[in-house]
């Protein structure tokens, strides 16, 4: 069994997080972890709709975001997907999808301001980078013969929309409305760092202890994104795109100064706007990589690495509450409704919640992380595990587990969490906005210190990270021979 | 000017010669059936001749080549985005033009599918999908037809039917047609392919179904 | 005119069919009537911004705090101030909350907000950034702030009259990254009595967001030690929010300059001559006990640049300011 280089690259990258463990920082620091905990959940269980008349505008606003901003990201995504095979652009889309909308959102913070298009844009730049990818990969697998018989002298156009599109279509749109859901969780989490969404007034909730108002937001969120197919019908969608945008808040007006000033002078490398010039920008990157950019890495690499196996454990735990060759409809139907929320919660509003419950260490981060993202590979692997067929004397229970349904589902179930990673990396830096010493908390501080060159080196080191990872996860997959579909 | 003249035709996969060296010169006019075993190079031979002319055929490949999501009004509509400007065409696409609609609805009566035309072609059973290929081949309106069974999954009847269309909507034609009966009946000229060469080239009527068997 | 027209037509259309799904679904006439109305308010509202952010904005004078305590205090506390402004200045005021001290000195910056309560680092910062303005009033207490480092009871800590070796090893939480009675002042005295880097002299440094949270933090026991600025504790104090039996105070810090109400240069321009003048009189002239008693402040006097220059010497010291 040792020999499958699925399992010797499984028993690596455990071996790897477990070297990681000694190093990392994990620890409860909270006195009364659990009280604060049960007083979370009694919140929960005891939601409060009308404490605050933000509710129903932040669900609005939420909303509004996340519709316009994916919009808008689909439409230059799809442009982007028609150029996909020049080189440069590909690199551009990787580039852009590899910085945390809430690091676009802090970079456009600093010259928009508080004007909806930083949320906008905020989503609408990375989604574009994700959807130009996939796109691109949909419009390739299309059946190339139709193309190949239409009359010569047909324009390019009039080809590509009857030979390409309508094969593609079904496909681009699922994967759309996939991306909706996602863009409903950016949408909430652009909240804590100041737009009008749900995070914001979340985020207000959870710090002054109001645990039944954010349990009523929680909730409401939740019942939003499961009840997502419900209220986003094709025909409504161009009702909804229409009148999005003007449900996005009012903001404050744009000084288009500001932006010229942000990229002339903000991010110019403080030595070159200085009199040092080139000559003092060695030490001066140096310095900020050896105090920063280093520890950061350091640690963004290693809680990547423990939440990459958690998540993995997590995953082959969780897949049984779903599959039909475990339990009864009744447990069933309880295991999707945790699913649900465990995939519908944003990881950082997550880390959000048991960093303030448990105090600050990698702790908080790695459950949260792997709470999520294991929901989401749980959920994936277990809707597969339910179309396998077994035969009728089966194994069962423990059994039935081991032999029968892991080793089936073993090669997606890493083909998924190879996927993620990427995502979970990128996850990771973005939370050490949270104070956990990860990248984005070194790029937090610049930006706090108002220190915008020094946190565009940072988004940058950062976005090649991330870049970096993705690559080695597709090696590692293509070398497995691991197919998957994209996730979010 | 739908007749050709072809020389030192070949074709590979992996290394082993499938095809040729063969010629073959087809005058306008023509009916020709290239008959042979399957695997004997038919197919190939088709999608060679195709290259050749540079597109000026219209063609019903094997796999009909048909977008499935599009219902088989555009699927036949596209054998003439050529001659369209590009804002006609997208329009189309979105609403059709009433004479264009008249136009493929009176080829879908003529091939017995006239309450198919809003149908999508990823509905539709074999042979329904085979005739869409065909009804987009006919109205493209070329002078040459290359077809490869072309009638493949249709019963006896409609078979003739089709057949019979081809023969009066295309002055030249090369099909390939497993069914001798039929290539007897419609074509002109019967080239018999063996292993990737010629075996057989006379005009029909002088051949009978016992001198083709031979080849199968 | 005629883009108005459109975007009516659509709004009518969706709230209509907003309607008619919720009758469908529901037929709870009243809850449905006022989702209705919110819907309609919000469209309404946003529509308006839309149409005339042109022309509307350039008239609102704009003003923001950074968030040092609780979001709802602060919005309680300055719709106060905003409502008393536009009374006194005549002239439309608002106030627009920020989640951080680094986003109030952008939007100063920014020219979004003219006007701002700033600590004694984002005002320094702030002012850095923006030629021309100027600090015009802060609170009477202000002058001489000070600080209370304060500690779990499980520490046995006892207050003295400095930070002793006892807190080497323990946990530690500051307030906001950005905040001077929450960062910068105890950072520099931490530094200055132990000689090492916070990091150094405590096994963990968290940044708890603001001064409410450390309060609560400590309180709880998740960091043993934090600092804390004295108007915020003693508010909470007076207020009965605090369990003395599980925090309590372990050192006073020096006096220092903080808080202070800063001001654009460019204002006089854009609200007519001799509008600094009026936002300054105003504010010193303001005198409602309550709203006073929100920041809390006994009273504002007049402040200048100059007397926030110890602050800005010490953030450089410590390298927060280049």
């Amino acid at each position: 069994m040792f020999s499958s280089p699925t399992v010797r690259t499984s028993l690596i990258f455990t071996a790897i997080a477990v070297v990681g463990l000694l190093f990392a920082d994990i620890a409860i620091t909270s006195a009364n972890p659990w009280k604060d905990l049960g007083r979370f959940f009694l919140g929960v269980v005891t939601p409060d709709f009308f404490s605050t008349e933000g509710l129903a505008t932040a669900l609005l606003r939420t909303v509004a975001f996340a519709f316009v901003g994916v919009a808008l990201g689909s439409v230059c995504g799809f442009l982007l997907a028609l150029v996909y095979r020049a080189y440069p652009v590909r690199i551009f889309c990787a580039f852009i999808r590899a910085i945390h909308e809430l690091f676009w959102a802090l970079i456009f913070l600093q010259f928009f301001g508080f004007h909806p298009l930083t949320g906008v844009l905020a989503i609408a730049i990375p989604y574009a980078g994700i959807f130009a990818k996939v796109y691109a990969e949909i419009l390739e697998e299309a059946d190339p013969e139709p193309g190949r018989l239409l009359p010569p002298g047909t324009g390019v156009i009039s080809a590509f929309l009857y030979a390409r599109i309508p094969d593609c279509w079904v496909q681009m749109r699922t994967y759309t409305a996939y991306r909706l859901e996602c863009g409903l969780r950016s949408s909430a989490i652009l909240g804590f760092v100041g737009l009008p969404t749900l995070g914001f007034y979340l985020e207000s909730a959870f710090s002054q202890g109001h645990y039944s108002e954010a349990g009523a937001m929680l909730i409401l969120f939740y019942v939003l994104i499961a009840t997502l197919p419900l209220w986003v019908k094709p025909r409504l969608l161009p009702v909804y795109i229409i009148g999005a945008p003007f449900f996005l808040g009012e903001g404050m007006p744009i000084v288009w100064g500001n932006v010229a000033r942000f990229f002339t002078q903000d991010i110019v490398p403080g030595p070159l706007k200085g009199d040092e010039g080139w000559s003092g920008m060695g030490s001066w990157l140096g310095d900020l990589f050896v105090t920063q950019a280093l520890p950061g890495i350091w640690n963004t690499v290693i809680l990547t690495q423990i939440a990459l196996v958690a998540t993995g454990i997590i995953a082959l735990l969780a897949f049984p509450l779903i599959s039909t060759h475990f339990g009864g409809p009744v447990r069933r139907t309880s295991g999707h409704v945790f699913l649900v929320i465990l995939r519908s919660t944003p990881e950082y509003i997550l880390a959000y919640i048991l960093l303030q419950l448990w105090g600050p260490s990698m702790l908080p981060a790695v459950v949260a992380l792997a709470l999520h993202n294991g929901g989401i590979i749980g959920h994936l692997i277990g809707r597969q595990s339910s179309t396998i067929i077994l035969r009728p004397d089966a194994s069962t229970g423990l059994n039935r587990y081991t032999y029968e349904l892991v080793p089936r589902v073993y090669r997606s179930f890493l083909a998924f969490l190879f996927y993620r990673w990427e995502i979970i990396m990128r996850e990771t830096a973005i939370l050490g906005i949270l104070g956990i010493y990860t990248l984005g908390f070194y790029v937090d501080n610049a930006i706090q210190n108002i220190q915008f060159d020094k946190a565009m080196i940072l988004i940058l080191i950062t976005a090649s990270l991330n870049i970096g990872v993705d690559i080695l996860g597709r090696f590692i997959r293509r070398k497995l021979a691991l197919q998957t579909m994209p996730t979010c | 000017m739908s007749g050709f003249d072809l020389k030192g035709l070949t074709a590979s996969f992996g290394g082993e010669r499938v095809i040729g060296p063969l010629s073959l010169n087809v005058h306008e006019g023509e009916r020709v059936a290239l008959v042979g075993r399957s695997g004997a190079g038919k197919s190939t031979l088709i999608s060679l001749i195709h290259q050749q002319v540079e597109g000026i055929a219209s063609l019903v490949p094997q796999n009909l080549g048909l977008v499935n999501a599009l219902p088989v009004f555009h699927n036949v509509y596209m054998g003439r985005l050529d001659t369209n400007a590009t804002w006609y065409n997208t329009l189309t696409l979105i609403r059709p033009f009433a004479k264009d609609t008249r136009e493929v609805k009176a080829l879908l009566t003529e091939l017995a599918m006239p309450e198919k035309v809003w149908i999508p072609a990823a509905s539709l059973s074999g042979g329904q999908r085979q005739r869409v290929a065909i009804a987009r081949a006919l109205y493209r309106r070329s002078g040459l037809l290359l077809a490869d069974e072309p009638v493949s999954a249709l019963d006896g009847p409609s078979a003739h039917l089709v057949m019979k269309l081809l023969k009066d909507r295309f002055a030249t034609s090369v099909i390939a047609l497993h069914d001798v009966e039929l290539a007897l009946a419609y074509c002109t000229r019967i080239v018999g392919i063996q292993d990737g060469h010629i075996a057989l080239d006379e005009p029909s009527e002088k051949l009978t179904p016992a001198d083709i068997t031979p080849l199968y | 005119m005629f883009r108005v027209e459109v975007n009516h037509v659509i709004l009518t259309g969706f709230v209509k069919r907003v309607r008619k799904t919720l009758v469908e679904s529901h037929g709870k006439k009243k809850d449905i009537q006022m989702v209705l109305n919110l819907i309609r308010k919000l469209a309404l509202t946003s529509f308006l911004v839309f149409v005339g952010s042109a022309t509307a904005s350039a008239q609102t004078f704009v003003f923001t705090a950074i968030p040092d305590e609780d979001e709802t205090k602060l919005v309680e506390r300055f719709r106060g101030v905003a409502e008393y402004l536009s009374e006194q200045l005549d002239a439309d005021v608002r106030y627009i909350p920020v989640k951080s001290y680094a986003a109030a000195v952008s939007a100063f910056r920014n020219n979004q907000v003219q006007l701002a309560w700033f600590g004694g680092l984002s005002g320094v910062q702030a002012r850095a950034l923006v030629p021309g303005s100027q600090a015009i009033a802060q609170g009477e207490e202000d002058q001489a702030f000070f600080n209370y480092f304060i500690a779990h009871k499980s520490t046995g800590l006892d207050r003295a009259d400095t930070l002793t070796d006892d807190l080497r090893g323990m946990t530690f939480t500051f307030g906001s990254k950005g905040s001077t009675s929450g960062r910068l002042i105890p950072e520099y005295h931490i530094r200055d009595i132990f000689g090492e880097a916070p990091e150094e002299v405590f096994e963990r440094v968290g940044f708890s967001g603001n001064h409410t949270r450390t309060l609560r933090l400590v309180e709880s026991g998740t960091y043993d030690v934090g600092a804390i600025n004295y108007k915020v504790w003693e508010k909470e104090l007076e207020d009965g929010n605090i369990n003395t039996d599980d925090v309590k105070i372990i050192w006073k810090t020096p006096a220092y300059p903080n808080y202070q109400w800063s001001i654009r240069g460019d204002v006089d321009e854009n609200y007519g001559e001799g509008f600094t003048d009026r936002v300054r009189e105003a504010l010193l002239a303001l005198d409602d006990p309550e709203l006073l008693e929100s920041f809390p402040r006994s009273d504002f006097v007049p402040a200048s640049n100059s007397d926030y220059e110890p602050i800005e010497s010490v953030a450089k010291e410590i390298g927060i300011i280049d």
